[in-house]
């Protein structure tokens, strides 16, 4: 004879059950595709969605055990040189960053989060391809809300040296399967790339890999190669999750948390 | 005049609340120092981290030195580099960071020119 305990644990059971194989099958769910096979980043005609839910908590090396607090502070100061292949230098500002409870953080008045720290920004992410004109729009509903071009026509990635450098770079891009591949240059000093305080100089190249697996899930890799700050590239990975519906209006003002 | 004073105070502390950039040396640097004699004197070096060394020139202009051999110890953000004018004068400063997390960050230190020192103070511009 079942107890009330056992027939409440059979009825959670079945709602997790259901919630997993619900959850599976849409995250099994095909990616849509434009006419020409091209996967879509963005929302369908008629549909409302963006990507948001960064899956990380901060920026760090790709199979490093790192453990972060919220916020990007690491739970253990001795795990620093970890997070990234640093230079002696930028190490130090790193662990100087984080004991100094990111109080420089340049977001902390409003400036932009840059790239990659973009990614890590709730508040939403859409792509709107643009087909005619060989370009990608990320438009961001987080930080400033604010976006970036993603040049599709096959030019050149610019000359960081011959560019007025900026928070997001200077993107080409190209299909590689399904997956969209962004190099970018010409970026400013006046951003941290992540929470945690992961510095950089206007040597930095990002190469973004942007890949829809299913209709949910969206995988984000980047590759970072700053020869002033790091040893030597390195890699990063997250997932965004599609939700439905549209990004809220949100700003950045100065003095309010 | 309140609301203009206001206006201006604000206008400081957000020039001032400026974060942090790259490389912590990088850029220009103003030094003022006063001679016992009286005498006012104003250096202004401009500092470029390459990835493997820290260059710059002193006083730019048609009288401006370039020197590859800053040095950069992150242990304690201490600084130096020596430079050879061209009146052939040897000048060495060995000096530390301050304030590393502003954007107006200091080097203080000794500067030692022609066999002569004194204490200096450059702020990054």
């Amino acid at each position: 004879m079942m107890t009330t305990q056992t027939i409440r644990n059979v009825r959670l059971m079945a709602v997790v059950l259901a919630v997993s194989c619900g959850a599976a099958m849409q995250a099994s769910a095909a990616p849509p595709r434009f006419a020409n096979g091209t996967v879509r980043l963005d929302r369908m005609p008629g549909e409302k969605g963006y990507w948001d839910g960064p899956g990380a908590v901060s920026l760090v090396e790709s199979g490093k055990q790192v453990v972060f607090l919220p916020g990007g502070k690491l739970k253990n100061i001795a795990d620093a040189a970890q997070v990234a292949p640093f230079q002696p230098w930028a190490l130090a500002l790193y662990k100087f960053r984080q004991q100094n409870n990111f109080v420089d953080d340049p977001m902390k008045v409003c400036m932009g989060p840059g790239n990659p720290r973009q990614m890590m920004i709730p508040g939403g992410v859409r792509f709107i391809q643009d087909n005619n004109y060989k370009r990608m729009y990320m438009i961001f509903g987080g930080g400033n809300r604010t976006w970036r071009t993603i040049y599709m026509d096959g030019r050149d990635p610019p000359v960081a040296e011959e560019v007025s450098a900026t928070f997001l770079g200077l993107a080409v891009g190209k299909w590689e399967g399904d997956t969209l591949v962004a190099t970018s240059t010409g970026f400013n000093t006046r951003f941290w790339m992540s929470n945690g305080g992961l510095p950089h100089t206007e040597a930095l190249t990002l190469t973004e890999r942007f890949k829809r697996v299913s209709k949910e899930v969206l995988e984000y890799e980047v590759t970072v190669d700053d020869p002033r700050t790091y040893t030597r590239p390195w890699k990063a990975a997250w997932t965004l999750r599609w939700v439905a519906g549209d990004m809220e209006e949100q700003f950045c003002e100065t003095g309010r948390e | 005049m309140r609301n203009t004073l206001f206006a201006g105070l604000l206008l400081f502390a957000c020039a001032t609340a400026n974060a942090q950039e790259g490389f912590p040396l990088d850029g220009t640097w103003r030094g003022e120092t006063t001679a016992s004699d009286g005498s006012h004197r104003t250096i202004v070096l401009i500092l470029q981290w390459d990835g493997k060394v820290i260059g710059g020139t002193m006083n730019p202009g048609p009288n401006g030195t370039d020197f590859t051999t800053g040095k950069l110890n992150p242990d304690g953000w201490k600084f130096t580099f020596d430079l050879k004018t061209k009146k052939n004068e040897a000048v060495r400063f060995d000096g530390a960071l301050g304030d590393l997390g502003k954007y107006n960050r200091f080097l203080s230190g000794k500067w030692t020119e022609n066999g002569r020192s004194f204490d200096i103070r450059f702020v990054r511009e």
